[in-house]
């Protein structure tokens, strides 16, 4: 491979070599130590000042139990297997006479293994149904590490300090929920033309 | 001028020393001493078998593996999307780096375009990421010669960028950011501006941490002509990234073979540069992390400038229920901001790679200390080590 000349700047053998011989260099680190005991401190005493936390912030997972059908997509997309779901099926009677009788999941356990997770968001990602946040919450340190293992009240607990999420770059396409009320709202529109109703304007449902 | 306080240096190559215990005709017998895998001199779990004739290195044996997790069978079970949680931790000062490795020979075995908005937002995360890991070791390796005051400035203009990759990703270590085909979301209203503003305030910091460092008569003295790698010894050891550079080994992937917007960030006229080196010694290394953290800075500026430019559109592409990775091989490498980071992705149409070897930059540049550790004194022991910029889970994946 040939040689690239060096860059500019790259002075070489001049700043190897101190010039001076009287220690001028460590003058000058003193110096900025000195300008910044000067300065206001960059720290925040931590216990008393609570940090400022961003809403995507990975601190603990947040379980809205309502909104889990026990799917168990997050339990299988889990990478180490870090969430334990157990569930039973009930059947529901029929809601109208002579209807047919319903079975749904009914949610046992759900509990998050903190010791074993990696903190990735794959489940948060996968639910289809909002079941899981991202809280910035991180004070959940234990003595024990069997403690670390949070049931579903405890996850249920921690869906009070999810953030809203932040507000998207201008540049970014709209969520897919926007385009889904959009799409919704013309082909409402549109069939109501065709019936020869009164029009909506298409695009008023998403001000909903 | 020599000073009191200066030892007499010896070329490494000579092996004749006049100074220390050993020296001069005593009948000394070797002694082998293990540094590590705990103790305070090494960082992290790396473990040096030296074998020392008074305060002379005789021979030096890196021994790897005690922080060995088997990422690579634990790939060979994992789908697209788990295999990035995994690769972002074995170096865990470049996490999006290694991500981006993963992606990149994904999406070139998927033949997948990516939105040209993830590809800058990709590369801007690259260079911050790089400017983490620099001043990280900006930060340590004054601390292993004794100066206790560097890291604290370091990690200062860390934290700055931290907090907007964490505003970003939501982590601060394990970014979990990148997907095949793009980015995990887009960026929240306003980031491009707090991003702008924490490079500007990293970069008029950055000579208090220079002050600290480069002029430092007490650096000078322990890393000027201190462990003298030469640039054929580098290359025959497949030596890269700073490291190398600072050997004069001018190899640079974000220059040499263009990935993501780096082909025209590192045309003529660009900001791109290569900070290289020809002394092989600590202080030259020492000095192209400082070099690399400015060119970064340079590249990440140019990238949220750009990215502030772009027309609007997605940052990342639909991908199947479950993705399958059609039936073939693909080695990728990057530009890793401890040097070449390369995954062989082997798929054989499943969703899991049937293979996905990791050639990581620490496991190179670690073995060529026993080459250069013979001759040394065991005080520069630990000024040779820290000068390696590596990174234990990287040696022993």
């Amino acid at each position: 491979m040939e040689q690239r000349p060096a860059v500019p700047g790259d002075t070489g053998e001049t700043e190897r070599r101190d010039k001076s011989g009287f220690g001028l260099g460590m003058v000058k680190g003193l110096a900025t130590t000195a300008r910044t005991f000067f300065r206001p401190t960059h720290t925040q005493e931590y216990p008393d000042v609570k940090p400022h936390l961003p809403p995507r912030n990975r601190g603990v997972i947040a379980l809205v139990e309502e909104n889990c059908t026990v799917c168990m997509l997050c339990s299988r997309e889990c990478p180490d297997w870090c969430i334990y779901i157990d569930s039973h099926k009930e059947t529901l009677p029929a809601t109208t006479e002579g209807g047919r009788e319903r079975q749904r999941n009914v949610l046992d356990r759900y509990a998050i293994d903190f010791s074993l997770c990696m903190y990735c968001g794959i489940c948060v990602e996968v639910c289809p149904f909002d079941a899981l946040h991202w809280s910035p919450e991180f004070e959940y340190a234990e003595f024990d590490v069997r403690d670390l293992v949070h049931e579903r009240d405890r996850l249920h607990q921690w869906s009070a300090s999810v953030l809203p999420p932040p507000p998207p770059d201008p540049a970014a396409p709209p969520p897919k929920e926007i385009a889904a009320a959009e799409k919704a709202a013309a082909k409402a529109a549109a069939a109501a033309s065709a019936q020869g109703g009164p029009t909506d304007k298409p695009g008023e449902g998403r001000t909903k | 001028m020599s000073k009191a306080w200066q030892t007499p240096r010896v070329d490494s190559a000579s092996s004749t020393l006049d100074v220390g215990i050993g020296a001069g005709g005593l009948a000394t017998a070797d002694m082998v001493l293990n540094i590590g895998p705990q103790h305070p001199a090494t960082h992290g779990v790396l473990r040096l078998r030296l074998v020392v004739d008074g305060e002379k290195i005789v021979s030096a044996e890196p021994v790897v593996g005690y922080m060995h997790r088997g990422a690579e069978k634990l790939f060979e079970v994992r789908d697209y999307r788990q295999i990035i949680v995994l690769a972002n931790r074995h170096d865990w000062l470049s996490a999006f780096a290694n991500e981006l490795g993963v992606v990149l020979a994904t999406e070139q075995l998927l033949g997948m375009e990516v939105p040209e908005r993830a590809v800058w937002i990709r590369t801007l995360l690259a260079e911050l990421n790089r400017v983490l890991s620099h001043l990280m070791f900006l930060g340590s390796y004054p601390l292993e010669l004794g100066a206790l005051t560097p890291v604290f400035y370091a990690f200062r203009e860390r934290e700055e960028l931290q907090s907007v990759l964490e505003e970003l990703s939501g982590g601060r270590l394990h970014y979990m950011f990148n997907r095949v085909g793009g980015l995990k979301q887009d960026v929240p209203a306003g980031w491009t501006l707090r991003t702008l503003d924490a490079i500007k305030a990293v970069r008029r910091r950055m000579p208090d941490l220079e002050n600290l460092l480069t002029d430092n008569e007490i650096v000078k003295a322990r890393t000027v002509d201190v462990g003298v790698l030469s640039r054929d010894l580098a290359a025959a050891y497949g030596v890269s990234g700073p490291i190398a550079r600072a050997s004069g080994l001018d190899v640079d992937l974000r220059r040499d073979e263009p990935y993501l917007a780096y082909g025209e960030l590192f045309a003529p006229g660009g900001p791109g540069r290569v900070p290289v080196r020809k002394h092989g010694d600590c202080y030259d290394r020492l000095v192209v992390l400082i070099e690399q953290v400015r060119v970064s800075l340079d590249l990440a500026e140019a990238c949220v400038e750009k990215l502030r430019s772009l027309p609007a559109g997605p940052v990342n592409v639909r991908l199947p229920k479950v993705l399958k990775v059609p039936e073939g091989h693909v080695y990728r490498w990057t530009e890793n901001p401890l040097g070449l980071n390369g995954y062989y992705l082997v798929s054989r149409g499943d969703k899991v790679p049937w293979r996905l070897k990791l050639r990581s930059a620490s496991f190179n540049n670690v073995q060529v200390l026993t080459r250069m550790l013979p001759g040394q004194l065991m005080s520069d022991m630990v000024s040779i080590m820290g000068s390696m910029f590596f990174v234990v889970g990287d040696v022993d994946k």
